[in-house]
């Protein structure tokens, strides 16, 4: 609570505009009390005429057109606040997503982490909209009704002052409650909305295991949990408040029993005293009452604050890049290149090489032997722990990452497509006229899938890329990396999953690129390897052997055995 | 509207909670009346010098009465917060039930992060629905009506007045607010639904966007997009606080003329001055709950917008379902397969996906299908999966295919599709998707059995798979397929990011088990193919040539080339 309250003084013009129009509205309050009591009091025992009390209540009319204005603008400055707030904490939020490694960017559910930019964001808005304006009103008009109260009659104000101080007690135990059940509500929700988009994206293979009823039973009950922690912040909340109306009741019947016994058996204050004092005691614990309300809502703000803060701390995997400027040509070399899992013991161990600065390098090896995880490396999107990447000489991190991306391209497994035209998943990044975009596509063999679109490259292609096959996925990567003319082509399993043309269009591809840039492929195929110029046998993510296919042959018994299936399978 | 009717239907089935939500919440409204009516009253009597037992009889009623407001009062919260949630359960249960069933093709329509955006914020938003919208009105139009009763026997002109202020405050100040309100709401949904678009987009793009430099202009984008976002909601906020407040002014105004009524007749004698404070008290109390109309309009266009978007999902369903007539056949061991003329496409603006197909696939019978990306062999498998209507004639073991429940066929088999699904959890809840009695050591057999012996049955799979690697997704999916036991095998290149070793150990496995199985193959790869009965060679939507793999070769054909095209690429 303590941070949003800072923030909430950052807002300095706001913040003391709403004590004004608490004193404004504590003027207010005091004054429509005085004067409906002195109408009536005129009226009903003093026997005045209607036109005699006619002023009053038309300063009385102004006065409750001033309330509502009142409250219109202390809501208004809440609301203002709140939105410059979550504006704030979104940017700040998506910042640090940004700048972490794609590692961690994988970390955890997406859904959930979605949960924390949208909803934990949109919680924050009650407390500003909400609590902060009505706290200020709840610390200033009380003191005010309760100082007017003494000057009137001290020992209602004694009672009232005797009575009040258990409701901001109630309300620490309560609040304290409050907050930690709102957090396990986040949890709870985090849980629900990422495990609901799990579900329903995997709804086909549910579908084909024949469990979807089951999973069905899973939302439900997840659904059903949701329901139950809220049930349970939700009476938490109901119990203090009935606990302030049990307190306020009790005050104002002690109020109203000892004005009705001075008033009649002691016949020691007058009815306008009494009626005025029975009319600003409920405006006294109304005001504690919304506080109360508002309280609640400000507690769960917080939870969704700190959980946004926990997010915003977790710094571990930021990958810090430095401010050289990258030069061609490229040289590139493993040092010691060491890099491990947080969650497994599996890793990548003291790796070497020089890397020629065009040509191919193959990076071969059973599956799970880290090709995949030397390539993230490689890339710069994985830091690894010791030694690394060289590049002219230095550290990869030392240069700027704007620099460095933009002379690679990655062509992955599944490559991303963004929701938008054929044409703008090739231009990705890239300034691009039509012309050099169709000549990248003519290129990456997309032609004719292109032409056969009935909106060529405006066709629309959806998120995940939905509609097209892997082979067309691929050659649209393949596209972007023509247009984009990169110094170092990083491709993993290039082959996979593809069919014949593509695979010719790819192997074409990489050896027209080869001429220019430095290819790292990660491969499992003969025919990928065979013209590599380096190739880095890996197992257990340990570089076994590195050399020619002709050296690796003649050396490796274990590259020999690795590739003898395939190279008989093949000839047949 | 209709889709709220549905809503309220749907609520009414648990009515105990409901009813109670509005007794007590007009027990509440009606003793707060009372209270402040016996407040009043006592105050002036007291003024008036009146015996003692009057006094103290109406404190007792005082106390009482406010004891009973407080319970009621709670327990109107309880009751109605209850009902609200278990709508909302049912209706994200009936929500996935229905995108169960439009099943894949809903994703070429609906992008997932809208998908959860709409049913997680929907939903929420669907809690006001009951809570501000179906039964406050209810509850203060049965107190107002109470209070205007008991009004009624000390003023008719107050009790105008207080009519006045109730149609003014509950009916047209709602109504004319209404009309301002749609467009705000429908902003926020929309605003709200593009936001987190865009963040599902950007956390399953981040590598891509990462390397093409676009991290930070998407960063822009959604800076911009969230923006946009609070920006109609501050604005929603201060719109809904003015009316508020106009509303308040309103109520208020009514009061100081109850008041100023009051005023009158007592000056002229037609009013007892005793009542004055108390009717200028329920004046007041009374008003207190209109106040929250001014936010009905908000709440009713939120949910009805909400309401809207979810059902019309729904509703692609019943359109969709309508039309394929689902019986009652069953299926038996390893059945045959036959396409007669077969056509089929996506969509009708889009070239046709197959064309003319005649295929047959006997029972027991071990078929490839090969051909260039994009030739429709992965369509042919879903058309046998029922996932799509084509025109022509398909038949399971001579029977037309849409007399089979969708169901019975993917009971029966065996899928790997090219991208399998992997859920949150572990090894073993993704491996048990298929057979429920398998038992640990039967599951941890399983992956060695399809080379992952390194693999535990209590490794997290992160949501995707992500963690996994390619290789590693197709060994899960297999050890998946072969745990389920069916008898028709529909395998999409299920080993294309496999290593040949890995991938013959595989096939080996998978051979053993199917052996009297209907085996239907879609490979990438021409090598190993000698083993099957029969190649189906297929380009742009066509079959091309049949046959088996030395007849196909003897023949010099299509198959024949593609061979070559490999065998060059080897070389």
């Amino acid at each position: 609570m303590k941070s949003l309250q800072k923030l909430a003084l950052a807002e300095k013009g706001r913040y003391y505009a709403l004590y004004v129009i608490a004193i404004a509205l504590g003027i207010v309050v005091i004054s429509q009390a005085y004067l409906i009591v002195s109408i009536v009091d005129d009226l009903f025992l003093n026997k005045q005429t209607f036109d005699q009390i006619l002023p009053l209540l038309f300063v009385l009319l102004g006065v409750l057109l001033v309330r509502a204005s009142l409250s219109y603008l202390s809501g208004k400055i809440g609301v203002e606040m709140a939105a410059r707030v979550k504006k704030k904490y979104r940017e700040r939020l998506l910042h640090s997503y940004g700048s972490r490694t794609v590692m961690a960017s994988t970390k955890g559910q997406s859904g959930s982490k979605m949960s924390v930019m949208l909803d934990a964001v949109d919680e924050l808005d009650s407390f500003f909209s909400k609590y902060i304006p009505q706290r200020i009103i709840t610390t200033i008009v009380p003191l005010m009704i309760l100082i007017v109260v003494f000057s009137q009659h001290v020992y209602s104000g004694l009672i009232i002052l005797v009575t009040a101080p258990f409701i901001p007690l109630f309300m620490a135990i309560v609040g304290g409650m409050t907050q930690r059940k709102s957090e396990e509500k986040l949890d709870s929700l985090k849980a629900f909305s990422g495990r609901f988009l799990d579900t329903v994206q995997g709804l086909e293979s549910l579908k084909l295991y024949g469990r979807s009823k089951y999973y069905k039973e899973v939302i439900r009950k997840s659904s059903l949990d949701f329901r139950d922690t809220t049930m349970e912040i939700l009476k938490v909340a109901f119990t203090s408040s009935l606990m302030l109306e049990f307190i306020s009741m009790l005050s104002i019947g002690l109020v109203a029993l000892e004005l009705g016994l001075r008033l009649v058996v002691f016949n020691q204050i007058s009815f306008f005293t009494a009626f005025f004092i029975l009319l600003l005691v409920p405006e006294f614990f109304n005001s504690l009452k919304e506080l109360g309300s508002a309280f609640h809502s400000g507690r769960s703000s917080t939870g969704a604050a700190e959980k946004i803060e926990k997010e915003l701390e977790n710094k571990e995997s930021i990958a810090e890049w430095g401010t050289r400027s990258v030069e061609k040509p490229l040289s590139i070399k493993l040092n010691n290149l060491t890099y491990d899992y947080e969650s497994s013991d599996f890793g990548l161990k003291g790796i070497r090489s020089d890397f020629p600065s065009t040509g191919q390098v193959a990076i071969v090896g059973k599956s799970g032997s880290g090709k995949t995880t030397l390539l993230n490396v490689v890339a710069g999107l994985l830091p690894p722990q010791s030694g690394g990447v060289v590049l002219n000489e230095h550290h990869l991190f030392e240069y700027k990452r704007q620099e460095w991306f933009s002379h690679i391209s990655y062509i992955t497994q599944h490559p991303y497509l963004f929701a938008g035209t054929i044409s703008e998943n090739i231009s990705l990044g890239v300034q691009a006229t039509k012309e050099e975009i169709e000549r990248a596509s003519v290129q990456a063999g997309l032609r004719e899938f292109i032409q056969s679109m009935h909106d060529g490259y405006d066709t629309v292609i959806g998120e995940g890329g939905r509609g097209l096959s892997g082979g067309e996925k691929q050659r649209i990567a393949l596209a972007r990396a023509f247009l984009k003319n990169p110094s170092v082509v990083l491709f993993d399993e290039p082959t996979t999953g593809l069919d014949l043309q593509t695979e010719r269009y790819l192997h074409e591809s990489i050896q027209r690129l080869t001429k220019t840039s430095l290819i790292i492929t990660v491969a499992h195929r003969v025919q990928t390897i065979k013209l590599a110029d380096q190739i880095l046998l890996l197992d257990k993510g340990e570089l076994l052997a590195e050399g020619t296919h002709d050296q690796l042959m003649a050396t490796s018994e274990y590259y020999r055995q690795l590739f003898s299936v395939q190279g008989k399978e093949e000839q047949g | 509207m209709s889709e709220l009717t549905h809503i309220v239907k749907n609520m009414i089935q648990d009515k105990k909670d409901v009813v109670l939500s509005v007794l007590f919440g007009f027990l509440a409204g009606i003793t707060a009346v009372g209270l402040f009516a016996a407040n009043g009253y006592l105050i002036s009597q007291a003024a008036l010098e009146p015996p003692m037992y009057v006094l103290i009889a109406m404190v007792a009623v005082v106390k009482i009465g406010s004891f009973i407001r407080a319970l009621s009062r709670y327990a109107e919260r309880y009751y109605s917060h209850r009902a609200t949630f278990t709508m909302l359960s049912d209706l994200r249960v009936y929500f996935y039930e229905k995108l169960e069933r439009i099943g894949t093709s809903l994703f070429q329509k609906y992008r997932s992060g809208d998908l959860l955006s709409r049913v997680v914020g929907d939903v929420e938003s669907l809690q006001n629905f009951f809570l501000r919208v179906l039964y406050p009105p209810i509850v203060m139009v049965l107190v107002f009506l109470s209070t205007i009763v008991f009004v009624s026997f000390y003023s008719l002109q107050v009790v105008i007045c207080l009519l006045v202020g109730l149609i003014l405050t509950a009916i047209i100040i709602p109504a004319w607010f209404a009309q301002k309100q749609k467009k705000v709401s429908s902003r926020i949904l929309e605003e709200r639904s593009k936001l987190s678009t865009d963040v599902a987009e950007w956390f399953y793009g981040f590598r891509e966007l990462t390397i093409h430099q676009k991290l930070e202009e998407k960063e822009q984008h959604l800076v911009a997009s969230s923006n946009r976002y609070i920006k109609e909601q501050e604005q929603a906020g201060i719109q809904s606080i003015s009316y508020q407040s106009l509303n308040m002014a309103v109520s208020l105004l009514v009061s100081w003329s109850v008041l100023a009524i009051g005023a009158l007749l007592v000056a002229g004698g037609e009013l007892d001055g005793l009542f004055l404070a108390m009717l200028v008290m329920i004046s007041f109390i009374v008003f207190e709950q209109s106040v929250p109309m001014a936010l009905f309009p908000i709440h009713y266009e939120e949910s009805e917008r909400a309401a809207n978007r979810l059902y019309s999902v729904a509703d692609q369903t019943e359109q969709k379902s309508s039309h394929s007539i689902e019986g009652d056949q069953c299926l038996y061991a390893s059945p045959a397969i036959q396409f007669k003329k077969v056509s089929f496409s996506f969509s009708k603006d889009q070239r046709n996906t197959l064309t003319d197909v005649t295929v047959s696939f006997p029972s027991g019978s071990k078929t490839a299908i090969v051909g260039p990306s994009g030739s429709g062999k992965s369509t042919l498998l879903k058309l046998i999966l029922k996932q799509f209507d084509a025109e022509g004639e398909i038949l399971i073991d001579g029977v037309p295919i849409n007399q089979f429940e969708q169901e019975i066929i993917w009971e029966k088999a065996n899928v790997i599709l090219q991208e399998s699904h992997f859920f949150y959890g572990t090894v073993k809840d993704n491996l048990l998707l298929s057979d429920q009695t398998l038992t640990a050591e039967d599951l941890s057999q399983l992956l060695v059995d399809v080379q992952l012996p390194y693999m535990n049955l209590d490794d997290m799979v992160l949501e995707k798979g992500q963690n996994l690697s390619g290789g590693e997704k197709q060994r899960l999916a297999m050890a998946r397929a072969v745990a389920k036991k069916g008898n028709l095998w529909l395998l999409d290149e299920p080993t294309s990011s496999l290593d040949s070793w890995t991938e013959q150990r595989l096939y080996e496995r998978l051979f053993t088990q199917a052996k009297k199985d209907t085996v239907i193959l879609v490979s990438h790869r021409l090598a190993g193919l000698e083993k099957m009965d029969q190649i189906i060679v297929m380009d742009q939507g066509k079959v091309v040539e049949v046959g088996s793999f030395s007849k196909l070769m003897e023949s010099k054909g299509y198959f024949y080339q593609l061979k070559q095209i490999e065998n060059s690429v080897l070389q």
